[in-house]
């Protein structure tokens, strides 16, 4: 009987799997995926991530720039005490892109396993859970 | 800021650092009310402006400390956040108000519990709007990745940066306001568990509880109260840290370095005066390459500094005569202020079992907070301070 009464709640809606789209392209062909930097039209700064406007020139209009999928691996940790809700251990690095730019990603492989100025390349899978439990699926990096 | 006219310290409170089963603010009204009669202050209506610094404890914290001192309603009171910072940057606004001819008599407190509401065995992390938090960082982590790149670089290794716990730990010996103290050796350091590679759990601060509170005021209020041993604020430098995503040295530090060179420049006293330090050691890694950042020793010299005994006592500058944050434990919002009032408490020769010989007359604390992504640290605090009897 319950069944049949109008559910006046609006359905939750899920939390995004994907990142942000900003952030990161998955091309529905397969081919391999890249992070969007974004030049300023203005003067031509780039930026991951997005800033806007640019806090160069304040310009508000971008171009898209595939971002190199292969840096190094500045430094980075194992991280055995996480975030709440985070399983442990999981290992962060910061990746240095020939773009001059520094990218924050989690690494994927196993804790004990990087070093600092090797190689890595750009990979994705899930960073954490989102709020509805499921996985939230973003960019990462591996050892080239 | 040049300060535009002299401000002084006339008195500090501070509780004991740890574990506490009262909240926020029964610590940081016990330690303003220590600070207010170490003044020679007998009534809220005496206190012009008042700054509470807090990271986590919610909202209108400041009134919330202040209230059964009767402070409310007689002046405008503040709640100040800047995460690690807060405490520091309370006591800065204070300074300013005074300086400015705004007050005569001010008050900046830090304080925080984190135990009483913060889940075990996590974290801090920054808030979730950042792009880093959302994929994973957290402030052990980033600071490990400090050391890691440290090491690499200079070939130093976890037995060199255990050296800072136990000379801190050291220093606290005698410390009652400190939490952890006394003696540990460097295997032990190094060999506790691993919190985030390569820092183990005795290179960090703990997360702690606490509180410290200074009062401020004017040259001619410092002479009314009738204050024996007026401590000048010589210097007092907030900065935000410089943002870009493009790749910069993680061992060193922008906002530490551009920050101390306010100071030294606005207080005319350079790092080779300076007799004892206070700083940001959260973890052991951020005093070491703090020595260089601070100018205490030339870059690439921080490592030599420690061994050669210079920032203990008997050295050129005595780093952490309290503890430190990885003796007295990290209530984010209480640090800066309480570094502050150790400071004084040293400079009044106030330290029996911990007081640093000779008693020292120009002190300097440094505190920095926030890790937003694009930042080394969205903000950092430092203040000078110089005997003045």
């Amino acid at each position: 009987m319950s069944d049949q009464k109008p559910n006046k709640k609006p359905e939750k809606k899920p939390d995004i799997t994907f990142f942000h789209p900003d952030l990161l392209e998955v091309p529905a062909d397969g081919k391999a995926p890249y992070l969007k930097g974004y030049r300023c039209k203005g003067c031509g700064q780039l930026d991951f991530p997005k800033l806007s406007p640019c806090p160069s020139c304040w310009g508000e209009e971008f171009e898209v720039v595939p971002l190199s999928r292969r840096g190094k691996l500045y430094s980075f940790s194992d991280n055995f005490i996480g975030q709440a809700g985070m399983k442990t251990p999981y290992s962060f690095g910061y990746i240095d892109l020939p773009e001059n730019l520094r990218i924050f990603a989690q690494l994927e492989g196993e804790p004990g396993s990087f070093r600092c100025d090797e190689e890595v390349e750009l990979t994705v899978g899930p960073v954490r859970d989102n709020r509805d439990g499921i996985p939230l699926i973003s960019y990462k990096f591996r050892k080239a | 800021m040049k300060l535009q006219r002299k401000v002084y310290i006339a008195g500090v409170g501070e509780t004991k650092f740890g574990r506490h089963e009262v909240d926020f603010d029964v610590l940081g009204r016990s330690a303003a009310f220590e600070a207010l009669k170490a003044s020679n202050i007998d009534r809220p209506t005496m206190v012009q402006s008042a700054y509470v610094g807090n990271g986590t404890n919610g909202m209108v914290v400041g009134q919330t400390v202040l209230k059964d001192l009767g402070m409310c309603g007689h002046l405008p009171i503040m709640t100040v956040e800047s995460a690690c910072s807060a405490g520091g940057m309370a006591v800065h606004l204070a300074v300013r108000d005074v300086a400015m001819g705004l007050a005569d008599v001010a008050i900046g407190i830090g304080c925080e519990n984190h135990t009483l509401h913060m889940a075990q065995g996590t974290a801090f992390a920054t808030a979730m709007s950042d792009i880093e938090t959302v994929h994973g960082a957290v402030m052990t982590g980033k600071y490990a990745m400090r050391a890691q790149r440290y090491m690499y670089e200079t070939g130093a290794t976890a037995e060199d940066l255990a050296m800072i716990t136990v000379k801190n730990r050291r220093h606290a010996t005698n410390n009652p306001y400190a939490w952890f103290k006394g003696e540990i050796s460097v295997e032990e350091v190094v060999k506790s568990r691993v919190v985030a590679s390569p820092l183990t759990l005795q290179q960090c601060c703990g997360i702690a509880d606490g509180a410290g509170a200074i009062v401020v005021c004017s040259e001619q209020m410092v002479k009314k109260l009738g204050i024996q041993k007026p401590i000048l604020v010589a210097g007092s430098v907030v900065r935000s840290g410089p943002y870009h995503n493009r790749p910069r040295d993680i061992t060193g530090d922008d906002i530490t370095e551009e920050t101390a060179h306010q100071l030294y420049e606005e207080s005319g006293i350079g790092p080779e005066d300076v007799n004892i330090v206070e700083l940001h050691d959260a973890f052991t890694i951020a005093e070491l390459l703090y020595y260089e950042c601070l100018g205490l020793c030339p870059k690439g010299e921080g490592l030599k500094f420690l061994r050669d005994g210079n920032s203990t006592h008997g050295g050129k500058c005595v780093v952490s005569p309290r503890g430190g944050m990885l003796s007295y434990g990290h209530p984010i919002g209480a640090s800066g202020a309480a570094q502050i009032a150790a400071s004084v408490k040293q400079m009044r020769n106030q330290c029996p079992g911990y007081q640093v010989d000779p008693v020292p007359r120009v002190a300097m604390t440094h505190v920095t907070g926030g890790g937003l992504s694009g930042t080394e640290h969205a903000a950092c605090t430092m203040h000078m301070l110089v005997s003045d009897w």
